[in-house]
């Protein structure tokens, strides 16, 4: 795994010079790396769980709730907001009350 | 009625008492008495012939009587305690009488007394929940709600068949052949599937959640050049984001054995919860006659200890069901604080069933389960790898590819 992944940074560190699209040379150590995974998530499912967000019967009322302005990024290069959690429901965060 | 007989309802509260009384949390609402009073005398027997040869029949989720082929079952506990109602007014929490704590002095060990032939027969409850007598063969049930945790409010029979659990085992297992363990594939035999009923705490409830972050909007997109290369800027307003989500749920399933429900890396406990979710409307009063051929696991887990898992799981309900209203922030949105108030929850102990393969992997120390939910037929399993021809199939592709970017990059440059 760490020889693979070192793999990738050796690749990309040695061949960052000008020319041709040497990124290319990447590919062989991601490859590697994805298809270990890959193979390793079909035979031991250690990322399944049951989905009782979905798989429950759930009955929410309308949701409320509001936004206010507090700021305003001029420049950055980031496409998206740090630490984007709105999809990982299950990543807890500090408690209210 | 004149001052003197008018009845005495004790001395004033003082202030002190008023106010407390004021701040007092609601009482708990009423349990829910689930005891199965027609099998009082541990003896389940066939209404038509009065045998006690009774069994689960899997192929038809129905009793049936080994004597006369009669068959019947138990009334489903949803309409019999009414648990598909009122989730919306549920107050405080209420506790069905099979979910109550456990009483850790409880023996597991129960003697009963035969009612064929009055000899003491002994049944262990972490492990079977029937005996036969050894002298008139009557088949003796455990059907008191004993302060152990053997005993649930509800069974939720069999469906699918030993056979139709093989198979689908043989299946998921013969599509992981390649790279599995030398030894798994040796010792793999499926027709050594066991049926076990696992105990489960099923939870109407209702909540509100609460959320609070920093969300984005893109307000502006560009590219500028320097030299060769080309750097994409973006501009942004920043917000305050609030949302509260007022919510129920009907028959959230947690894992009720404290073995089960341990998540840790150590263990594959992922594969049994990821066969979830059961038809638990179709759960039926407890009758010890439908555990007869299979084996059962005791709950050690109390209600008290379930809350944190309880408010968890709410907490992301509430949160996967108020994605659907900050589509507006295309930069994404950062939760930072979320809130939780259970307005009321009801608990209800129940045994589903569950066809289980298990593998002891050696060299690992591992336990690998392949699990089939009895009911719906989902399979799900961890089968132990062969790590080194994983690290050759990996290496082989890696080098494939890396063959093709040498080539692309031959014709580039
Ligand atoms: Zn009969
Ligand atoms: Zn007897």
């Amino acid at each position: 795994m760490t020889a693979l992944v070192s793999g990738v940074v050796l690749d990309v560190v040695v061949m960052a010079s000008d020319g041709p699209p040497v990124w290319l040379l990447a590919a062989g150590p991601a490859g590697a790396v994805a298809t270990y995974w890959a193979l390793f998530r079909y035979y031991r499912n250690t990322d399944k769980s049951h989905s009782y967000e979905r798989d429950t019967i759930i009955e929410a009322k309308p949701v409320q709730g509001g936004r206010e302005k507090i700021d305003h990024i001029s420049k950055t290069r980031r496409s998206g907001i740090d630490g984007d959690n709105s999809s990982r429901h299950r990543q807890r965060v500090n408690r209210l009350r | 009625m004149t001052e003197e007989n008018k009845p005495f309802d004790g001395p004033p509260l003082s202030l002190e008492e008023e106010l407390a009384a004021a701040r007092a949390e609601p009482e708990a609402g009423p349990d829910i008495k689930t005891v199965n009073e027609d099998l009082a005398d541990g003896v389940n027997r066939c209404p038509k012939c009065g045998s006690t040869d009774v069994r689960l029949r899997g192929s038809t989720g129905m009793l049936v009587c080994l004597f006369c082929r009669n068959e019947w079952q138990e009334s489903r506990v949803e309409e019999e305690f009414g648990l598909g109602e009122g989730i919306d007014d549920l107050q405080g929490t209420v506790i069905a009488g099979g979910a109550e704590e456990i009483d850790d002095d409880a023996n597991a060990v129960v003697t009963l007394k035969c009612g064929g032939c009055g000899a003491e027969v002994v049944v262990d409850t972490a492990h079977a929940m029937n005996a036969r007598c050894h002298w008139c063969r009557h088949t003796l049930n455990i059907q008191q709600q004993m302060p152990n945790g053997a005993v649930p409010d509800a069974v939720l029979p069999f469906r699918l068949t030993h056979d139709e659990a093989v198979t689908r085992i043989r299946e998921f297992a013969s599509k992981r052949q390649l790279f599995a363990h030398p030894r798994f594939k040796k010792e793999f035999v499926p027709e050594n599937v066991l049926g076990v009923y696992l105990p489960y705490l099923v939870i109407d409830a209702r909540a509100e959640a609460t959320y609070a972050g920093t969300g984005e909007v893109q307000t502006r997109r560009w590219t500028e050049k320097h030299g060769d290369n080309s750097t994409t800027y973006y501009a942004a307003d920043v917000f305050k984001v609030d949302r509260t989500v007022q919510f129920t749920v009907d028959d959230l399933t947690i894992e009720g054995a404290a073995d089960r429900a341990s998540k840790d890396e150590s263990k594959t406990n992922n594969i049994v919860n990821t066969v979830l979710p059961f038809d638990t409307k179709n759960a039926v009063k407890w009758n010890s006659s439908y555990l007869v051929g299979f084996t059962s696991e005791k709950r050690d887990l109390d209600v008290d200890d379930l809350q944190p898992v309880l408010q968890d799981q709410l907490l992301s309900i509430g949160r996967s069901q108020v994605e659907g209203s900050i589509a507006e922030f295309d930069r994404g949105v950062r939760w930072e604080q979320e809130g939780l108030d259970v307005g009321g929850s009801r608990w209800v102990s129940m045994y589903l069933p569950v066809w289980v393969y298990s593998y002891f992997q050696e060299d690992t120390k591992m336990l690998h389960y392949i699990a089939v939910n009895a009911r719906t037929g989902e399979t799900m399993g961890s089968v132990p790898v062969s790590q080194w021809r994983l690290v050759l199939a990996a290496l082989t592709v890696g080098t494939f590819l890396e063959g093709i970017a040498g080539v692309l990059l031959v014709a580039l440059s």
